[in-house]
């Protein structure tokens, strides 16, 4: 089996602030932030030729850290891996030949070029003849649909319009595997249906194509990704296809309920029978929306309790099939908002 | 990879590509700066009054020597005029030595388009790059490191011309300075060899700037003032050397950006070797051309390694992304 | 007033830490007075090969008007970049300038604020480079006891001109792109050549001069180097003016500026604003 992403026990710490003489003494929490971090400790993953892979976890789960050692950008610290068969530490040149990377939120660019030229420049660096380059960025803008704007200065790009602008430059250089870090941040629904959808026919249409991908959307790495790892704290925690991993916790039983905006969440760990919960609120509205996670249905009623104790009126309450998200708040025992 | 297609990694591949990555990083130097009218205004007319200041200096001080030889009594140099002859000849020689130093600050002026040129867009660009995002995609490019700073050096000299070349003629045409090129090719060679050791120096400065954050910027901003006096943009380098003491030492230390050798062989090609008496040179021009070359070579290869090395150490210690440090 | 007050300590807070904290404390300080000394020595070395070559008995009181000058000029060229220099930094390279400009307070305040930091830096590099050039290179600098009340407003009043000005390249630079360098250089370069800071402006034509009149740095220029350098030989051409009458013109001029620079200020803002240019980014 050849692996386009194959990683083995890889960890990265970054070291911690240095303490200045000048600067007053921190305090005991503050000591512990200026102290080394772990982003990765201990990722073993392995991610097949021609497969859409996702990688879930909440802020700070080290997502971007392993895209950053994957892309050549950073070194680990201990571990190995290994992109596209050669390791990200010995070898990167062959690497670079076969990746590109886009993040969400990215502002590379000049912002005296045009769009057009900005992504012909980044294509040069990959080698790409002109004349080549310049017809892939005219299909690719006309599919991703900024043709309008091919000849607008970056500096003009709405923010959607930039991350198209940045999408089309990882596609242009013609990569094997692509490492996409929340590609549809802050976009609108369309622009992100069309991203989406590119990408899957991208990895889906033809050979020897992979992609990674992370997300805080939920709905959109079940949609997309053939496996996904999700990630906490610098672990993976499971690792498999969305169906596989729904499955995982089907033997568990998922409650919803709408209730008036609640106070104190702290007692529903404490209740037999409750595996995890999350909770959001919509202040618009004055309401919490809590999801539980129950070995079985038997916790319910002392959960209806709780909340009517708090003088907290329930507006629904509704068993569902579990979705990812309830396969994440299992796991890592929060949600991603 | 089983199914994708095994790159090509053969010599003229890699020559191509890192070709085309120096037009590509030159581009938005050239075509960019170029496109936004105000940059005319700002980085080609401005600096001239700068340059414009230092001339009105000499001026002022071969008003101030003039007067004194005109005075009552009249003084050649520490004594009174013997002769009307003595002080016309005081005369000529402050007249020559004020145009002849005119002339050096208008070479001097161009010279420093050309060295703020390579602080300020080579040495901490990839500063810049880092915090506008860039950085990491080019670092994530199979191209050379040193393409990358190749094309950044390449744009930079074509944009940086425009001021350099209105230097030149604002001091051709408004403080007359008049120029006598004897051996134009050995100009153009001595021209060429300075710029490119200049930006090798550029290209290692870069490098070592890679590691920082604002200490790259503010080591930038040291670097203006000390290395003016130093290589002498604005006057003879060899002027040092009539101070007993210190001066030579300054020289020596200055000597080693290639602006000041540089700047001392072009003097002495278009103001001809016997101005200032030909006792201000440093050396003849056939040997500051042949230092020249060496300080590009040298300064070229210690960019490659430097770059290497700390591209390696910023992915350890996670700098290379990090942004306003 | 308390958020004039609040806002004005907290860009200061702001600036100080983006001036110095990007190093250690006594390195910060030894660039703080390098930069100066060395910018005084480009001069100091000027003057030594013209003397070397043309004059070897030297000519004191020009070097000495040239070396006051060029100590005072550190003002002008710190104060101005320290203050149009909050707006191209904060657009282009921390990208913060939306956000601040959106809130409700005193952009003016908030600019006055970021450069307060530099402005107490040159103060001391005025300082240092004035000690130096008495101790080591022969500067002769008197200060009449009586001459001090009339030094501070004046150097106030130089001080205040230079923060307009600022501000006014500041509402310029709101619609340019990104020329920090070609600014710090070149605005300088203009009050360098026009306002008599190295040498008389009769060394200018006469077109020049009249350039130099209208401003009222030359006016500062004028009365400082009268106060600290009485007894110069060198021909300044406002020589027929007493002391008080350069005040009088450094305030009239002063006035002018002012009014002239807010109104530049907020030409640049409207502008910037009606192209959207408040936040652009324009690297190249």
């Amino acid at each position: 089996m050849s692996y386009a992403v194959e990683t083995r026990d890889l960890t990265r710490v970054f070291s911690g602030k240095k303490k200045r003489w000048w600067r007053r003494k921190p305090t005991p929490d503050e000591e512990e932030s200026l102290g080394p971090v772990t982003a990765l400790d201990g990722v073993s993953l392995q991610i097949r030729e021609g497969e859409l892979f996702g990688l879930l976890g909440p802020n700070g789960a080290g997502k971007t850290t392993l895209i950053k050692i994957l892309a050549t950008l950073l070194l680990p610290t201990s571990g190995q891996a290994l992109v596209a068969g050669h390791d990200v530490t010995k070898d990167p040149f062959p690497i670079r030949q076969r990746i590109n990377m886009v993040s969400g939120g990215e502002t590379s660019g000049y912002g005296l070029l045009t769009a057009r030229e900005n992504i012909w420049m980044f294509s040069q660096f990959y080698g790409v003849p002109s004349k080549v380059s310049k017809a892939r960025i005219d299909e690719l803008m006309h599919i991703f649909g900024l043709w309008d704007k091919r000849d607008a200065k970056v500096r003009m790009l709405s923010t959607g319009q930039r991350q198209k602008m940045n999408m089309i430059r990882g596609f242009v250089t013609g990569p094997d595997i692509l490492f996409l870090d929340e590609p549809t941040l802050g976009l609108d629904v369309n622009a992100a249906r069309v991203i989406r959808e590119y990408v899957m026919n991208w990895v889906r249409g033809q050979a020897g194509k992979t992609v990674l991908l992370t997300s805080h959307y939920m709905a959109e790495a079940d949609q997309m990704c053939d496996r996904i790892a999700i990630i906490d704290k610098g672990r993976i925690l499971a690792c498999d296809t969305p169906a596989n991993l729904k499955r995982m916790i089907r033997t568990e039983t998922t409650f919803q309920l709408e209730v008036d905006t609640i106070r104190d969440t702290t007692s529903f760990m404490g209740l037999q029978g409750v595996k995890n919960f999350s909770h959001k609120d919509d202040i618009s509205k004055n309401r919490s929306h809590l999801t539980f996670i129950l070995e079985d249905e038997g916790p319910v009623a002392e959960i209806l309790s709780s909340i009517t104790s708090q003088g907290a009126k329930v507006h629904s309450l509704q068993k569902s099939e579990p979705t990812l998200e309830d396969v994440f708040i299992s796991m890592v025992g929060r949600g991603l908002d | 990879m089983s199914v994708a297609t095994d790159r090509r990694t053969d010599l003229k591949y890699r020559v191509g590509l890192n070709l085309r990555a120096v037009v590509g990083r030159s581009y938005p130097r050239i075509v960019g700066a170029n496109r936004e009218p105000s940059w005319i205004f700002f980085e080609a007319f401005l600096p001239l009054l700068g340059i414009a200041a230092y001339v009105f200096i000499y001026q002022f001080f071969g008003l101030q020597a003039t007067a004194a030889i005109l005075g009552n009594p009249p003084m050649c140099g520490d004594h009174v005029c013997a002769s009307v002859a003595e002080q016309n000849q005081y005369l000529a020689a402050v007249n020559a030595n004020t145009n002849a130093l005119i002339a050096s600050v208008v070479l001097g002026g161009t010279m420093v388009a050309f060295w703020l040129n390579v602080l300020w867009s080579m040495a901490s660009q990839l500063y810049w790059e880092k915090e506008i995002g860039n950085l990491q995609l080019y670092m994530m490019a199979p191209m050379n490191r040193m393409a990358l700073l190749g094309g950044m050096a390449v744009g930079g000299m074509v944009m940086t011309s425009m001021r350099a070349v209105s230097t030149l003629v604002a001091g051709i045409f408004v403080f007359g300075v008049i120029f006598q090129v004897a051996n134009p090719l050995l100009l153009l060679a001595v021209f060429f060899a300075t710029l490119i050791a200049l930006y090798g120096l550029g290209m290692m400065f870069a490098s070592l700037y890679l590691l920082w954050g604002r200490e790259a910027w503010n080591l930038s901003a040291l670097m203006e003032e000390p290395i003016f006096f130093s290589s002498g943009f604005y006057f003879p380098l060899g002027g040092l050397f009539r101070i007993p003491g210190w001066g030579p030492a300054v020289a020596i230390a200055g000597s080693f950006i290639p602006a000041s050798i540089g700047l001392d062989a072009l003097r002495q090609l278009t103001l001809g070797s016997t101005a200032f008496g030909g006792s201000l040179w440093i050396f003849n021009v056939t040997t500051e051309l042949e230092i020249l070359v060496g300080m590009a070579v040298l300064f070229l290869i210690l960019a490659r390694y430097c770059l290497a090395y700390l591209e390696t150490l910023a992915k350890r210690e996670g700098k290379l992304t990090s942004r306003h440090q | 007033m308390s958020t004039y007050w609040r806002t004005f300590k907290t860009a200061a807070w702001l600036g100080w830490e983006m001036d110095s904290n990007w190093t250690e404390p006594w390195l910060f300080v030894l660039y703080s007075v390098i930069k100066p000394v060395a910018g005084a020595f480009i001069l100091v070395l000027m003057y030594i090969v013209f003397v070397a070559i043309g004059r070897p008995q030297g000519d004191p009181d020009a070097f000495s008007y040239m070396y006051v000058g060029n100590s005072f000029f550190i003002f002008v060229a710190s104060v101005l970049f320290g203050t149009f220099q909050v707006i191209q930094s904060d657009r282009e390279w921390y990208q913060t300038i939306r956000y601040v400009y959106i809130s409700p307070i005193s952009y003016y305040v908030y600019i006055l604020g970021r450069a307060a930091s530099k402005i107490a830096v040159s103060v001391f590099a005025v300082a240092i480079t004035l000690v130096f050039g008495v101790m080591f290179l022969g500067v002769r600098l008197h200060l009449a006891l009586t001459d001090v009340p009339l030094f501070l407003v004046s150097t106030a009043l130089g001080l205040s001109v230079l923060l307009a000005i600022g501000i006014c390249l500041g509402g310029i630079s709101f619609l340019t792109a990104k020329h920090t360098h070609g600014l710090a250089e070149g605005i300088p370069g203009l009050f360098y050549v026009f306002c008599g800071v190295l040498f008389p402006l009769s060394v200018l034509p006469n077109w020049g001069q009249a350039v130099g009149r209208a401003i009222p740095l030359t006016y500062w220029f004028d009365i400082t180097r009268r106060l600290l350098t009485e007894g110069s030989t060198v021909n300044t051409t406002l020589g027929g003016y007493d002391a008080p009458t350069i005040l009088l013109f450094l305030v009239v001029s002063s006035v002018g500026f002012f009014g002239l620079s807010v109104l530049i200020y907020k030409i640049g803002e409207y502008f910037a604003r009606k192209a959207g240019k408040i936040d652009m980014t324009t690297s190249y």
